[in-house]
């Protein structure tokens, strides 16, 4: 009985545990050959680094949040101001954006000079991972 | 992220406000128009614009920003961003037209309340200078360093036939020869820290019909400067970690031929946010040869949405020295009375006094 307690704890909690814990990878073209560090990936997709063009994702979803939070420290509201203050100067607009993970996967994978973040399970061999987010 | 050749963006911003002055008497005005007052208004804090931006080349845009807002007790249609950008190299940027003035550390989104974080902007800071755009051009060069980011700005140009408002009417001034220049560090951890300079050759003319104290009307020459300097230096700091934001800001301002020396004005905020909401506080300070306004500013915003924050504030404002008035509004015929009793000692006219008030504001600032 215990065993079979233990059982259904351990399968209920792996069945949860890749939404509650998903990993983001930092994703480039399996093609590419540059490394950026985590800062440079947040200034690219804050618009303060041009050496690669960021993919970001529509909407807000438990990825993008993992990935502005971490790198950036920066809520939705708060990246929502932070655009404002460059579109309105005419100085410069949020990464262009795809739907999903595997649009992300997909727009990275094709060209070497893009950069983009997905939940680690989207990942594929067209792209490799830079590092991830835990 | 520079727009590519054909490429387009149309994006808007807007706030509605209601602001109300207290405790002062009937009538009386404050703020930047005057558009403060004892009644609730929204014609002091309300906006609304509109910004397209378009690629004409992968390394040339154009960009146009129009704003509806009120002037004094007029609505009116401003272009406040016309001009074409040329991003030369990685870190160089060119830009041509009319462009707002970078005279404050939020000068360029003035009108974007979602950049700020208050609902109005320090006016002991904000209302010395009414000038918002210029026609010319400007230089930008970003350049990337170990810890974030320098920026440096240079602009040249001048602007004409434009309204300033005093002795609660509305004047022409012109604004010749327009110097600017300013450096900000953005760091990854420290904040932001700007340092500017702007100066310009100004004429105008402040002349008011008023009642002299036997009865006769008679027109006077409040301020006469042609071709006289304006100076204004700003330093300016921001710092945001997510949790703790804090927003400090301290000016110079010096017109030759006005009768006065230096203006200076300060402020300092400090707030922390809880989840969607911010608290924030604020002192101001603005010191004039005859006296000092200050104020206490008490904050609350509330993000509704990403992209719509309800803000509300309550400011304590207060003048003191020989008759200062600070950023309250007195009309032409009072400044005359009050110069009267000073030449005639207490003869004739009304003597200048202080003032204080209690100012409320409710809003919401958005993008879109």
């Amino acid at each position: 009985m215990k065993l079979l307690i233990t059982a259904m704890i351990t399968t209920a909690l792996a069945a949860t545990a890749p939404l509650a814990h998903a990993e983001v990878a930092v994703i480039v073209a399996a093609n590419a050959s540059v490394s950026p560090s985590q800062s440079e990936v947040a200034n690219i997709f804050l618009g303060k680094n041009n050496s690669l063009k960021g993919i970001d994702q529509k909407g807000w979803n438990p990825t993008k949040e993992k990935f502005y939070s971490m790198l950036t420290n920066k809520s939705e509201s708060q990246l929502k101001s932070y655009w404002s203050g460059l579109v309105f100067t005419g100085k410069g607009q949020p990464p262009q954006s795809v739907d999903d993970d595997a649009s992300v996967v997909a727009t990275v994978g094709s060209e070497a000079n893009r950069i983009g973040y997905v939940d680690k399970a989207a990942v594929n061999n067209k792209v490799k991972v830079l590092f991830t987010l835990p | 992220m520079a727009l590519e050749k054909g490429e387009y963006r149309f994006n808007g911003f807007g706030t509605a406000g209601l602001t109300h002055l207290g405790g002062e008497d009937q009538g009386r005005s404050f703020g930047i128009s005057g558009q403060t007052t004892d009644a609730w208004r929204g014609d002091q804090l309300s906006k609304l614009g509109g910004q397209l931006q378009y690629g004409l080349t992968d390394t040339l845009s154009l960009t146009v920003q129009t704003t509806l807002k009120p002037e004094q007790d007029t609505w009116k249609a401003n272009l406040e961003w016309a001009y074409l950008s040329w991003g030369a190299t990685e870190g160089l940027t060119l830009r041509a037209g009319r462009l707002r003035s970078p005279i404050y550390m939020y000068s360029e989104t003035l009108d974007v309340g979602l950049t700020q974080p208050w609902l109005r902007l320090p006016d002991e800071v904000y209302s010395q200078v009414q000038l918002s755009n210029y026609e010319g051009g400007d230089i930008l060069y970003n350049l990337p360093i170990p810890i974030g980011m320098l920026v440096f700005q240079a602009a040249g140009g001048q602007a004409v036939n434009r309204n300033l408002f005093a002795l609660d009417e509305l004047h022409d001034i012109d604004y010749k020869k327009i110097f600017a220049a300013n450096a900000s560090l953005t760091t990854d951890d420290f904040g932001m820290l700007r340092v500017g300079y702007a100066e310009a050759d100004i004429d105008t003319n402040l002349t008011a019909s008023v009642i002299d104290p036997v009865g006769t009307p008679a027109n006077i020459d409040f301020l006469n400067l042609h071709r006289q300097k304006g100076k204004f230096t700003s330093i300016g700091y921001q710092y945001d970690n997510g949790t703790w934001v804090s927003s400090d800001e301290w000016t110079r301002n010096n017109t030759k031929g006005d009768q006065q020396g230096n203006v200076d004005a300060f402020y300092l905020m400090g707030g922390r946010r809880f989840g969607d909401a911010l608290i924030h506080l604020t002192y101001a300070q603005l010191d004039e040869d005859n006296g000092r306004q200050s104020s206490w500013t008490y904050g609350v915003n509330y993000n509704l949405a990403p992209n719509i924050v309800l803000k509300s504030e309550y400011k304590r404002v207060d003048t003191r020295g020989n008759g200062y008035r600070g950023t309250f509004v007195e009309s032409a015929q009072e400044t005359f009375d009050h110069a009267a009793f000073a030449a005639s000692n207490g003869a004739m006219g009304t003597p200048a006094r202080n003032f204080d008030g209690d100012i409320v504001s409710v809003g919401v600032n958005f993008v879109f």
